[in-house]
Protein backbone atom coordinates (compact mmCIF):
# COMPACT_ATOMS: atom_id res chain seq x y z
CA UNK A 1 0.00 0.00 0.00
CA UNK A 2 2.73 2.47 0.98
CA UNK A 3 4.28 2.31 -2.47
CA UNK A 4 1.10 3.77 -3.97
CA UNK A 5 1.66 7.05 -2.15
CA UNK A 6 3.69 9.74 -3.87
CA UNK A 7 4.66 11.50 -0.65
CA UNK A 8 6.77 14.12 -2.45
CA UNK A 9 3.76 15.22 -4.51
CA UNK A 10 1.49 15.27 -1.46
CA UNK A 11 4.02 17.47 0.36
CA UNK A 12 4.25 19.78 -2.65
CA UNK A 13 0.44 20.14 -2.85
CA UNK A 14 0.31 20.90 0.86
CA UNK A 15 3.15 23.38 0.40
CA UNK A 16 5.31 21.85 3.14
CA UNK A 17 8.96 20.74 3.18
CA UNK A 18 9.76 17.26 4.55
CA UNK A 19 13.09 15.67 5.37
CA UNK A 20 13.69 11.97 4.64
CA UNK A 21 12.70 10.85 8.13
CA UNK A 22 9.43 12.82 8.02
CA UNK A 23 8.68 11.52 4.54
CA UNK A 24 9.01 7.91 5.73
CA UNK A 25 6.92 8.45 8.85
CA UNK A 26 4.10 10.31 7.03
CA UNK A 27 4.07 7.81 4.21
CA UNK A 28 3.52 5.10 6.77
CA UNK A 29 0.75 7.09 8.50
CA UNK A 30 -1.02 7.81 5.23
CA UNK A 31 -0.94 4.21 4.10
CA UNK A 32 -2.56 3.14 7.37
CA UNK A 33 -5.39 5.61 6.73
CA UNK A 34 -5.86 4.32 3.19
CA UNK A 35 -5.85 0.71 4.38
CA UNK A 36 -8.56 1.65 6.85
CA UNK A 37 -10.74 3.04 4.05
CA UNK A 38 -10.05 -0.06 1.99
CA UNK A 39 -11.38 -2.13 4.86
CA UNK A 40 -14.48 0.08 5.09
CA UNK A 41 -15.22 -0.22 1.39
CA UNK A 42 -15.15 -4.02 1.67
CA UNK A 43 -18.02 -3.96 4.17
CA UNK A 44 -21.42 -5.04 2.93
CA UNK A 45 -23.76 -2.12 3.64
CA UNK A 46 -27.15 -1.20 2.19
CA UNK A 47 -26.86 1.91 -0.05
CA UNK A 48 -29.11 4.10 2.07
CA UNK A 49 -26.87 3.66 5.08
CA UNK A 50 -23.93 5.24 3.28
CA UNK A 51 -23.47 8.90 4.14
CA UNK A 52 -21.50 11.07 1.78
CA UNK A 53 -21.30 13.85 4.29
CA UNK A 54 -19.72 13.86 7.76
CA UNK A 55 -22.57 15.95 9.20
CA UNK A 56 -25.90 14.19 9.36
CA UNK A 57 -27.86 17.39 9.88
CA UNK A 58 -29.87 19.58 7.54
CA UNK A 59 -28.65 22.91 6.35
CA UNK A 60 -29.58 26.16 8.03
CA UNK A 61 -29.54 29.12 5.70
CA UNK A 62 -29.02 32.69 6.89
CA UNK A 63 -31.27 35.55 5.86
CA UNK A 64 -29.52 38.02 3.57
CA UNK A 65 -29.23 40.76 6.17
CA UNK A 66 -25.84 42.40 6.41
CA UNK A 67 -24.51 43.09 9.86
CA UNK A 68 -21.54 44.85 11.34
CA UNK A 69 -18.12 43.59 10.33
CA UNK A 70 -14.76 44.16 11.91
CA UNK A 71 -13.46 47.69 11.70
CA UNK A 72 -10.79 48.28 9.09
CA UNK A 73 -8.23 48.64 11.89
CA UNK A 74 -9.32 45.42 13.60
CA UNK A 75 -9.22 43.49 10.33
CA UNK A 76 -5.63 44.49 9.69
CA UNK A 77 -4.48 44.28 13.31
CA UNK A 78 -3.04 40.75 13.05
CA UNK A 79 -1.40 41.22 9.68
CA UNK A 80 2.41 40.90 9.84
CA UNK A 81 2.59 43.66 7.23
CA UNK A 82 0.16 46.14 5.74
CA UNK A 83 0.32 49.24 3.58
CA UNK A 84 -2.27 51.73 2.26
CA UNK A 85 -5.01 49.76 3.99
CA UNK A 86 -4.03 46.53 2.23
CA UNK A 87 -2.51 43.28 3.45
CA UNK A 88 1.04 42.87 2.17
CA UNK A 89 2.41 39.42 1.32
CA UNK A 90 5.47 38.18 -0.57
CA UNK A 91 5.11 38.48 -4.37
CA UNK A 92 2.83 35.88 -5.91
CA UNK A 93 1.91 35.24 -9.49
CA UNK A 94 -1.46 34.72 -11.05
CA UNK B 1 -9.55 18.71 -44.78
CA UNK B 2 -11.51 21.25 -42.77
CA UNK B 3 -10.33 22.27 -39.34
CA UNK B 4 -13.11 22.74 -36.81
CA UNK B 5 -12.81 24.86 -33.64
CA UNK B 6 -14.59 23.88 -30.43
CA UNK B 7 -15.25 26.35 -27.64
CA UNK B 8 -16.49 25.94 -24.08
CA UNK B 9 -17.25 28.92 -21.84
CA UNK B 10 -16.83 29.28 -18.09
CA UNK B 11 -18.60 32.33 -16.73
CA UNK B 12 -18.63 33.74 -13.21
CA UNK B 13 -21.68 35.74 -12.25
CA UNK B 14 -21.47 37.94 -9.17
CA UNK B 15 -24.85 37.88 -7.43
CA UNK B 16 -26.40 41.05 -6.05
CA UNK B 17 -27.04 40.17 -2.46
CA UNK B 18 -26.73 42.49 0.54
CA UNK B 19 -24.37 40.22 2.42
CA UNK B 20 -21.62 37.78 1.48
CA UNK B 21 -22.09 34.06 0.71
CA UNK B 22 -20.99 32.52 4.00
CA UNK B 23 -20.89 35.49 6.41
CA UNK B 24 -23.01 38.56 6.89
CA UNK B 25 -20.44 41.15 5.88
CA UNK B 26 -21.85 43.84 3.58
CA UNK B 27 -21.28 43.46 -0.13
CA UNK B 28 -19.66 46.86 -0.67
CA UNK B 29 -19.04 48.79 -3.87
CA UNK B 30 -16.08 50.81 -2.64
CA UNK B 31 -12.54 51.64 -3.58
CA UNK B 32 -11.43 51.68 0.09
CA UNK B 33 -9.75 48.34 0.74
CA UNK B 34 -10.58 45.91 3.55
CA UNK B 35 -13.68 47.68 4.86
CA UNK B 36 -16.01 44.69 4.94
CA UNK B 37 -14.32 41.77 6.66
CA UNK B 38 -15.04 39.39 9.51
CA UNK B 39 -13.36 36.31 10.96
CA UNK B 40 -15.21 34.04 8.48
CA UNK B 41 -14.22 35.79 5.24
CA UNK B 42 -10.71 36.34 6.63
CA UNK B 43 -10.44 32.60 7.26
CA UNK B 44 -9.63 32.99 10.94
CA UNK B 45 -9.60 29.78 13.00
CA UNK B 46 -12.85 28.92 14.75
CA UNK B 47 -15.12 30.82 12.36
CA UNK B 48 -18.03 28.99 10.72
CA UNK B 49 -19.62 29.59 7.32
CA UNK B 50 -23.43 29.84 7.04
CA UNK B 51 -24.78 29.98 3.47
CA UNK B 52 -26.84 32.95 2.30
CA UNK B 53 -30.49 32.03 1.64
CA UNK B 54 -30.97 34.72 -1.00
CA UNK B 55 -27.92 33.50 -2.93
CA UNK B 56 -29.32 29.95 -2.92
CA UNK B 57 -32.63 31.31 -4.23
CA UNK B 58 -30.80 33.29 -6.92
CA UNK B 59 -28.75 30.34 -8.19
CA UNK B 60 -31.87 28.15 -8.22
CA UNK B 61 -33.62 30.82 -10.32
CA UNK B 62 -30.70 30.81 -12.76
CA UNK B 63 -30.46 27.01 -12.90
CA UNK B 64 -34.20 26.69 -13.58
CA UNK B 65 -34.12 29.46 -16.20
CA UNK B 66 -31.32 27.68 -18.06
CA UNK B 67 -33.42 24.50 -18.14
CA UNK B 68 -31.11 22.66 -15.73
CA UNK B 69 -32.02 19.64 -13.63
CA UNK B 70 -31.85 20.66 -9.97
CA UNK B 71 -29.74 18.59 -7.59
CA UNK B 72 -31.97 18.17 -4.55
CA UNK B 73 -29.27 16.59 -2.44
CA UNK B 74 -26.24 18.76 -3.07
CA UNK B 75 -23.27 19.85 -1.05
CA UNK B 76 -20.37 22.26 -0.78
CA UNK B 77 -16.78 21.22 -1.36
CA UNK B 78 -13.45 22.75 -0.52
CA UNK B 79 -11.25 23.51 -3.52
CA UNK B 80 -7.74 23.62 -2.11
CA UNK B 81 -5.02 25.81 -3.48
CA UNK B 82 -2.38 28.13 -2.13
CA UNK B 83 -2.86 31.60 -3.41
CA UNK B 84 -3.11 34.68 -1.20
CA UNK B 85 -6.34 36.02 -2.74
CA UNK B 86 -8.21 33.45 -0.63
CA UNK B 87 -7.19 33.69 3.01
CA UNK B 88 -8.49 30.20 3.92
CA UNK B 89 -6.22 28.48 1.36
CA UNK B 90 -9.35 26.96 -0.08
CA UNK B 91 -12.40 28.21 -1.87
CA UNK B 92 -15.81 26.92 -0.90
CA UNK B 93 -17.28 25.66 -4.15
CA UNK B 94 -19.24 22.70 -5.51
CA UNK B 95 -17.70 19.66 -7.13
CA UNK B 96 -19.73 16.63 -8.18
CA UNK B 97 -23.12 17.77 -6.86
CA UNK B 98 -23.71 21.27 -8.30
CA UNK B 99 -27.08 23.02 -7.99
CA UNK B 100 -27.89 22.62 -11.70
CA UNK B 101 -26.81 20.22 -14.44
CA UNK B 102 -27.60 19.50 -18.10
CA UNK B 103 -29.28 22.72 -19.15
CA UNK B 104 -29.52 24.81 -22.29
CA UNK B 105 -29.86 28.41 -23.35
CA UNK B 106 -31.42 29.77 -26.54
CA UNK B 107 -29.23 32.36 -28.27
CA UNK B 108 -29.51 34.58 -31.35
CA UNK B 109 -26.63 34.60 -33.84
CA UNK B 110 -26.84 36.60 -37.08
CA UNK B 111 -30.61 36.86 -36.79
CA UNK B 112 -31.12 33.13 -36.28
CA UNK B 113 -31.79 30.96 -33.25
CA UNK B 114 -29.12 28.73 -31.79
CA UNK B 115 -28.71 26.70 -28.61
CA UNK B 116 -25.85 26.53 -26.13
CA UNK B 117 -25.72 23.42 -23.96
CA UNK B 118 -25.05 24.09 -20.28
CA UNK B 119 -23.04 21.49 -18.39
CA UNK B 120 -23.41 22.82 -14.86
CA UNK B 121 -24.38 25.78 -12.70
CA UNK B 122 -22.69 25.84 -9.32
CA UNK B 123 -22.35 28.06 -6.26
CA UNK B 124 -19.08 29.37 -4.90
CA UNK B 125 -17.47 32.39 -3.29
CA UNK B 126 -15.47 35.17 -4.91
CA UNK B 127 -11.79 35.80 -4.15
CA UNK B 128 -10.09 38.98 -2.94
CA UNK B 129 -8.30 41.36 -5.27
CA UNK B 130 -4.53 41.18 -5.49
CA UNK B 131 -2.26 43.91 -6.81
CA UNK B 132 1.32 43.11 -7.69
CA UNK B 133 3.65 45.87 -6.61
CA UNK B 134 7.01 46.46 -8.24
CA UNK B 135 8.56 47.85 -11.34
CA UNK B 136 7.01 46.82 -14.62
CA UNK B 137 6.63 43.14 -15.28
CA UNK B 138 4.31 41.02 -13.18
CA UNK B 139 7.04 38.44 -12.50
CA UNK B 140 9.42 41.06 -11.13
CA UNK B 141 6.95 42.20 -8.45
CA UNK B 142 8.42 42.87 -5.03
CA UNK B 143 5.22 42.31 -3.05
CA UNK B 144 1.53 41.57 -3.44
CA UNK B 145 -1.16 43.79 -1.88
CA UNK B 146 -4.50 42.30 -0.91
CA UNK B 147 -7.98 43.73 -0.58
CA UNK B 148 -10.49 41.17 0.71
CA UNK B 149 -13.70 43.23 0.33
CA UNK B 150 -14.66 40.99 -2.60
CA UNK B 151 -13.60 37.75 -0.86
CA UNK B 152 -16.73 35.76 -0.05
CA UNK B 153 -19.19 37.55 -2.34
CA UNK B 154 -21.58 34.94 -3.81
CA UNK B 155 -20.51 33.80 -7.23
CA UNK B 156 -22.28 31.46 -9.63
CA UNK B 157 -20.20 29.62 -12.18
CA UNK B 158 -21.95 28.63 -15.38
CA UNK B 159 -20.07 26.10 -17.50
CA UNK B 160 -21.12 25.24 -21.06
CA UNK B 161 -20.41 22.03 -22.89
CA UNK B 162 -17.61 22.36 -25.44
CA UNK B 163 -20.03 22.63 -28.34
CA UNK B 164 -19.75 26.31 -29.27
CA UNK B 165 -18.48 26.64 -32.83
CA UNK B 166 -17.49 30.28 -33.33
CA UNK B 167 -16.54 33.53 -31.62
CA UNK B 168 -19.89 34.97 -32.70
CA UNK B 169 -21.74 32.16 -30.92
CA UNK B 170 -19.66 32.70 -27.79
CA UNK B 171 -20.41 36.43 -27.80
CA UNK B 172 -24.13 35.79 -28.39
CA UNK B 173 -24.10 33.35 -25.48
CA UNK B 174 -22.54 35.87 -23.07
CA UNK B 175 -25.01 38.53 -24.25
CA UNK B 176 -27.90 36.15 -23.59
CA UNK B 177 -26.60 35.09 -20.17
CA UNK B 178 -26.06 38.73 -19.23
CA UNK B 179 -29.62 39.66 -20.24
CA UNK B 180 -30.93 36.65 -18.34
CA UNK B 181 -29.26 37.56 -15.02
CA UNK B 182 -30.44 41.17 -15.43
CA UNK B 183 -34.03 40.09 -16.14
CA UNK B 184 -33.93 37.64 -13.23
CA UNK B 185 -32.66 40.56 -11.13
CA UNK B 186 -29.95 38.43 -9.54
CA UNK B 187 -26.87 40.36 -10.74
CA UNK B 188 -25.98 43.85 -11.95
CA UNK B 189 -24.61 42.09 -15.03
CA UNK B 190 -22.08 44.84 -15.70
CA UNK B 191 -19.04 43.53 -17.57
CA UNK B 192 -17.00 46.66 -16.88
CA UNK B 193 -17.51 46.18 -13.15
CA UNK B 194 -16.59 42.51 -13.26
CA UNK B 195 -20.09 41.28 -12.36
CA UNK B 196 -19.71 38.90 -15.29
CA UNK B 197 -16.28 37.39 -15.95
CA UNK B 198 -15.57 34.74 -18.53
CA UNK B 199 -12.85 32.34 -19.65
CA UNK B 200 -12.89 30.40 -22.92
CA UNK B 201 -11.62 26.85 -23.51
CA UNK B 202 -10.61 26.46 -27.11
CA UNK B 203 -9.39 23.53 -29.18
CA UNK B 204 -9.19 22.71 -32.86
CA UNK B 205 -9.41 19.36 -34.66
CA UNK B 206 -9.77 17.99 -38.16
CA UNK B 207 -13.39 17.60 -39.22
CA UNK B 208 -14.59 14.12 -38.43
CA UNK B 209 -11.97 13.46 -35.74
CA UNK B 210 -13.47 11.43 -32.90
CA UNK B 211 -11.61 13.29 -30.17
CA UNK B 212 -11.35 17.00 -29.45
CA UNK B 213 -7.96 18.67 -29.85
CA UNK B 214 -5.82 19.83 -26.92
CA UNK B 215 -7.71 22.35 -24.83
CA UNK B 216 -6.23 25.80 -24.21
CA UNK B 217 -7.82 28.11 -21.63
CA UNK B 218 -7.94 31.84 -22.40
CA UNK B 219 -8.24 34.33 -19.54
CA UNK B 220 -8.37 38.08 -19.08
CA UNK B 221 -11.03 39.06 -21.60
CA UNK B 222 -12.86 42.06 -20.17
CA UNK B 223 -15.34 42.90 -22.90
CA UNK B 224 -17.37 41.21 -25.61
CA UNK B 225 -15.05 42.79 -28.16
CA UNK B 226 -11.97 41.25 -26.52
CA UNK B 227 -13.78 37.90 -26.17
CA UNK B 228 -14.46 37.86 -29.89
CA UNK B 229 -10.93 38.94 -30.83
CA UNK B 230 -9.25 36.55 -28.38
CA UNK B 231 -11.20 33.55 -29.69
CA UNK B 232 -10.49 34.51 -33.32
CA UNK B 233 -6.80 34.89 -32.54
CA UNK B 234 -6.56 31.61 -30.64
CA UNK B 235 -8.42 29.62 -33.31
CA UNK B 236 -6.07 30.92 -35.98
CA UNK B 237 -2.97 30.27 -33.81
CA UNK B 238 -4.01 26.67 -33.14
CA UNK B 239 -5.14 26.08 -36.73
CA UNK B 240 -1.72 27.11 -38.04
CA UNK B 241 -0.05 24.80 -35.52
CA UNK B 242 -2.31 21.89 -36.46
CA UNK B 243 -1.57 22.35 -40.15
CA UNK B 244 2.16 22.53 -39.41
CA UNK B 245 1.74 19.40 -37.26
CA UNK B 246 3.15 21.23 -34.26
CA UNK B 247 2.37 20.12 -30.74
CA UNK B 248 -0.36 22.21 -29.07
CA UNK B 249 0.28 22.39 -25.33
CA UNK B 250 -2.53 22.23 -22.78
CA UNK B 251 -2.10 25.51 -20.94
CA UNK B 252 -3.65 28.75 -19.77
CA UNK B 253 -3.05 31.77 -21.95
CA UNK B 254 -3.58 35.43 -21.22
CA UNK B 255 -5.34 37.78 -23.68
CA UNK B 256 -3.19 40.87 -24.18
CA UNK B 257 -5.61 43.70 -24.89
CA UNK B 258 -2.96 46.04 -26.34
CA UNK B 259 -1.03 43.62 -28.54
CA UNK B 260 -4.18 41.64 -29.40
CA UNK B 261 -2.47 38.28 -28.91
CA UNK B 262 -2.74 35.46 -26.39
CA UNK B 263 0.42 34.58 -24.50
CA UNK B 264 1.34 31.71 -22.22
CA UNK B 265 1.02 32.31 -18.48
CA UNK B 266 3.62 30.77 -16.24
CA UNK B 267 1.80 27.72 -14.95
CA UNK B 268 1.14 27.10 -11.29
CA UNK B 269 3.15 24.10 -10.15
CA UNK B 270 0.92 21.07 -9.71
CA UNK B 271 -2.09 23.34 -10.08
CA UNK B 272 -4.51 20.79 -11.50
CA UNK B 273 -4.88 18.91 -8.24
CA UNK B 274 -7.36 20.84 -6.11
CA UNK B 275 -8.02 17.92 -3.74
CA UNK B 276 -11.75 18.62 -3.48
CA UNK B 277 -13.45 17.25 -0.41
CA UNK B 278 -16.85 17.94 1.16
CA UNK B 279 -16.71 20.92 3.49
CA UNK B 280 -17.16 19.47 6.98
CA UNK B 281 -18.37 22.87 8.26
CA UNK B 282 -21.46 22.98 6.04
CA UNK B 283 -24.21 20.35 6.14
CA UNK B 284 -25.63 18.91 2.91
CA UNK B 285 -27.51 21.45 0.87
CA UNK B 286 -30.98 19.98 0.49
CA UNK B 287 -33.12 21.82 -2.02
CA UNK B 288 -36.55 20.37 -1.34
CA UNK B 289 -39.13 20.08 -4.10
CA UNK B 290 -41.26 22.57 -2.18
CA UNK B 291 -38.42 25.08 -2.22
CA UNK B 292 -37.80 24.55 -5.94
CA UNK B 293 -41.51 24.89 -6.72
CA UNK B 294 -41.68 28.18 -4.82
CA UNK B 295 -38.77 29.49 -6.90
CA UNK B 296 -40.48 28.33 -10.12
CA UNK B 297 -43.41 30.58 -9.22
CA UNK B 298 -41.29 33.73 -9.12
CA UNK B 299 -39.48 33.28 -12.45
CA UNK B 300 -40.19 36.49 -14.41
CA UNK B 301 -40.64 36.76 -18.18
CA UNK B 302 -37.35 35.45 -19.60
CA UNK B 303 -35.43 36.95 -22.56
CA UNK B 304 -36.45 33.99 -24.77
CA UNK B 305 -40.13 34.49 -23.89
CA UNK B 306 -39.93 38.23 -24.54
CA UNK B 307 -38.35 37.46 -27.90
CA UNK B 308 -41.09 35.01 -28.80
CA UNK B 309 -43.76 37.54 -27.94
CA UNK B 310 -42.07 40.30 -29.96
CA UNK B 311 -41.71 37.95 -32.93
CA UNK B 312 -45.43 37.23 -32.72
CA UNK B 313 -46.09 40.97 -33.22
CA UNK B 314 -44.26 40.73 -36.55
CA UNK B 315 -40.67 41.63 -35.71
CA UNK B 316 -37.67 39.76 -37.12
CA UNK B 317 -35.65 37.57 -34.74
CA UNK B 318 -32.85 40.16 -34.79
CA UNK B 319 -35.13 43.12 -33.97
CA UNK B 320 -36.98 41.11 -31.31
CA UNK B 321 -33.65 40.20 -29.72
CA UNK B 322 -32.46 43.82 -29.71
CA UNK B 323 -35.75 45.08 -28.31
CA UNK B 324 -35.45 42.60 -25.43
CA UNK B 325 -32.12 44.09 -24.44
CA UNK B 326 -33.79 47.36 -23.51
CA UNK B 327 -35.41 48.31 -20.22
CA UNK B 328 -38.75 46.58 -19.73
CA UNK B 329 -40.78 49.77 -20.18
CA UNK B 330 -39.39 50.16 -23.71
CA UNK B 331 -40.67 46.70 -24.63
CA UNK B 332 -44.04 47.43 -23.00
CA UNK B 333 -44.30 50.74 -24.85
CA UNK B 334 -43.51 49.00 -28.14
CA UNK B 335 -46.21 46.40 -27.44
CA UNK B 336 -48.87 49.08 -26.87
CA UNK B 337 -47.81 51.16 -29.86
CA UNK B 338 -47.66 48.31 -32.34
CA UNK B 339 -51.21 47.33 -31.32
CA UNK B 340 -52.42 50.81 -32.31
CA UNK B 341 -50.33 51.31 -35.46
CA UNK B 342 -50.48 47.74 -36.70
CA UNK B 343 -46.96 48.30 -38.07
CA UNK B 344 -44.34 46.43 -36.05
CA UNK B 345 -41.27 47.57 -37.99
CA UNK B 346 -42.06 51.33 -37.83
CA UNK B 347 -43.13 51.03 -34.20
CA UNK B 348 -39.83 49.29 -33.40
CA UNK B 349 -37.78 51.86 -35.31
CA UNK B 350 -39.50 54.82 -33.70
CA UNK B 351 -39.35 53.46 -30.15
CA UNK B 352 -35.79 52.09 -30.16
CA UNK B 353 -34.37 54.65 -32.60
CA UNK B 354 -35.90 58.12 -32.50
CA UNK B 355 -37.58 58.08 -29.09
CA UNK B 356 -34.68 56.52 -27.21
CA UNK B 357 -32.17 58.63 -29.12
CA UNK B 358 -33.90 61.89 -28.23
CA UNK B 359 -34.38 60.87 -24.58
CA UNK B 360 -30.71 59.93 -24.35
CA UNK B 361 -29.63 63.26 -25.85
CA UNK B 362 -31.72 65.13 -23.30
CA UNK B 363 -30.50 62.77 -20.56
CA UNK B 364 -34.09 61.90 -19.65
CA UNK B 365 -34.30 58.51 -17.92
CA UNK B 366 -38.09 58.11 -17.68
CA UNK B 367 -40.72 58.93 -20.22
CA UNK B 368 -42.72 62.10 -19.30
CA UNK B 369 -46.20 60.96 -18.27
CA UNK B 370 -47.97 62.80 -21.11
CA UNK B 371 -45.99 60.89 -23.72
CA UNK B 372 -48.38 58.01 -24.26
CA UNK B 373 -48.66 55.08 -26.67
CA UNK B 374 -51.63 56.98 -28.13
CA UNK B 375 -49.89 60.23 -29.09
CA UNK B 376 -46.68 58.42 -30.11
CA UNK B 377 -48.74 56.21 -32.41
CA UNK B 378 -50.35 59.34 -33.84
CA UNK B 379 -46.93 60.62 -34.95
CA UNK B 380 -45.96 57.23 -36.40
CA UNK B 381 -49.22 57.00 -38.34
CA UNK B 382 -48.94 60.59 -39.67
CA UNK B 383 -45.54 59.69 -41.13
CA UNK B 384 -46.65 56.28 -42.33
CA UNK B 385 -49.63 57.77 -44.16
CA UNK B 386 -47.38 60.41 -45.74
CA UNK B 387 -49.32 63.23 -44.07
CA UNK B 388 -46.07 64.56 -42.66
CA UNK B 389 -42.42 63.94 -43.55
CA UNK B 390 -40.14 61.81 -41.41
CA UNK B 391 -38.21 64.96 -40.48
CA UNK B 392 -41.44 66.63 -39.33
CA UNK B 393 -42.26 63.51 -37.31
CA UNK B 394 -38.97 63.85 -35.46
CA UNK B 395 -39.68 67.53 -34.85
CA UNK B 396 -43.14 66.79 -33.45
CA UNK B 397 -41.66 64.07 -31.22
CA UNK B 398 -39.08 66.51 -29.84
CA UNK B 399 -41.89 68.94 -29.01
CA UNK B 400 -43.99 66.19 -27.47
CA UNK B 401 -41.15 65.20 -25.14
CA UNK B 402 -40.91 68.85 -24.07
CA UNK B 403 -44.59 69.58 -23.54
CA UNK B 404 -48.05 68.12 -23.84
CA UNK B 405 -49.19 68.59 -27.45
CA UNK B 406 -51.59 66.85 -29.81
CA UNK B 407 -49.40 65.73 -32.75
CA UNK B 408 -51.94 66.27 -35.52
CA UNK B 409 -52.91 69.74 -34.23
CA UNK B 410 -49.26 70.66 -33.84
CA UNK B 411 -48.62 69.56 -37.42
CA UNK B 412 -51.43 71.75 -38.81
CA UNK B 413 -50.50 74.77 -36.71
CA UNK B 414 -46.91 74.57 -37.86
CA UNK B 415 -47.66 73.89 -41.54
CA UNK B 416 -46.14 70.43 -41.44
CA UNK B 417 -48.99 68.67 -43.22
CA UNK B 418 -47.78 67.60 -46.64
CA UNK B 419 -49.65 68.31 -49.85
CA UNK B 420 -50.66 64.97 -51.21
CA UNK B 421 -53.17 66.27 -53.67
CA UNK B 422 -51.74 65.11 -56.99
CA UNK B 423 -53.40 67.93 -58.95
CA UNK B 424 -51.92 70.60 -56.69
CA UNK B 425 -48.47 69.06 -56.84
CA UNK B 426 -48.68 68.59 -60.61
CA UNK B 427 -49.30 72.31 -61.00
CA UNK B 428 -46.12 73.10 -59.08
CA UNK B 429 -44.19 70.48 -61.07
CA UNK B 430 -45.31 72.07 -64.33
CA UNK B 431 -44.31 75.49 -63.06
CA UNK B 432 -40.85 74.28 -62.12
CA UNK B 433 -40.37 72.57 -65.50
CA UNK B 434 -41.38 75.72 -67.34
CA UNK B 435 -38.92 77.87 -65.42
CA UNK B 436 -35.96 75.50 -65.67
CA UNK B 437 -35.62 74.56 -69.33
CA UNK B 438 -31.83 74.90 -69.14
CA UNK B 439 -31.61 72.45 -66.24
CA UNK B 440 -33.88 70.02 -68.05
CA UNK B 441 -31.58 70.08 -71.04
CA UNK B 442 -28.59 69.22 -68.82
CA UNK B 443 -30.53 66.37 -67.24
CA UNK B 444 -31.30 65.08 -70.73
CA UNK B 445 -27.54 65.20 -71.38
CA UNK B 446 -26.86 62.90 -68.45
CA UNK B 447 -26.53 65.18 -65.40
CA UNK B 448 -29.06 63.13 -63.46
CA UNK B 449 -28.12 64.53 -60.06
CA UNK B 450 -29.86 67.76 -61.08
CA UNK B 451 -33.20 65.96 -60.61
CA UNK B 452 -32.61 66.49 -56.91
CA UNK B 453 -32.26 70.21 -57.53
CA UNK B 454 -35.64 70.34 -59.24
CA UNK B 455 -37.30 68.32 -56.46
CA UNK B 456 -35.84 70.88 -54.06
CA UNK B 457 -37.44 73.68 -56.11
CA UNK B 458 -40.82 71.96 -55.94
CA UNK B 459 -40.57 71.61 -52.16
CA UNK B 460 -39.45 75.23 -51.84
CA UNK B 461 -42.43 76.56 -53.81
CA UNK B 462 -44.81 74.40 -51.77
CA UNK B 463 -43.22 75.77 -48.59
CA UNK B 464 -42.20 72.29 -47.58
CA UNK B 465 -45.65 70.83 -47.79
CA UNK B 466 -45.01 68.44 -50.65
CA UNK B 467 -43.91 64.90 -49.97
CA UNK B 468 -40.48 64.65 -51.66
CA UNK B 469 -41.01 61.12 -52.97
CA UNK B 470 -44.35 62.06 -54.54
CA UNK B 471 -42.79 65.18 -56.05
CA UNK B 472 -39.93 63.19 -57.55
CA UNK B 473 -42.26 60.59 -58.96
CA UNK B 474 -44.44 63.21 -60.69
CA UNK B 475 -41.40 65.10 -61.94
CA UNK B 476 -39.85 62.00 -63.52
CA UNK B 477 -43.17 61.19 -65.13
CA UNK B 478 -43.39 64.68 -66.63
CA UNK B 479 -39.80 64.66 -67.90
CA UNK B 480 -40.06 61.28 -69.57
CA UNK B 481 -43.36 62.08 -71.29
ZN1 LIG C 1 -17.20 38.33 6.45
Amino acid sequence: MADKIDIKNVAKLASIKLNQEEEDRLKNDLSMIIEHFDALSKMDLPDDKISIHPLGMSLNLAEDIASKSLTHKEALSNAPESKDGQFVVPPSLD
Amino acid sequence: MNIIPTIGMETHVELKTNSKMFCRCHVLDTESPNESLCPTCLGLPGSLPVPNKKAIEFITLLALSTNCSITNDGMFHRKNYFYPDLPKNYQISQFDLPVGTEGSLEIVVDGEFGTVEIERVHMEEDTGKSTHIGSGRIDSATSTHLDFNRAGIPLVEVVTKPLIKSSKEAVAYIEELRQLVIDLDISEGKLEKGNLRFDANISVAHEGDKELGTKVEIKNMNSLKSLEKAIEYEISRQTKMLIAEENIIQETRHWDEKKEVTSSMRSKEGSADYRYFSDPDIPNMILSNDFVNEIKKIIPELPSQKRKMFIETGLSIEDANNLGKNKNWIGDLYRSITKITGDSKSSFNWVTGELQGQLRKLEIKDLPNWVTPKNLSEIILLVKEDKISFTSGKEILANLIEQEIVPEEFASENNLIQENNIEEISKIVEEVIENNSEVLERIANGEEKLIGFLVGQIIKISKGQVNPSVAKELLLKEISS
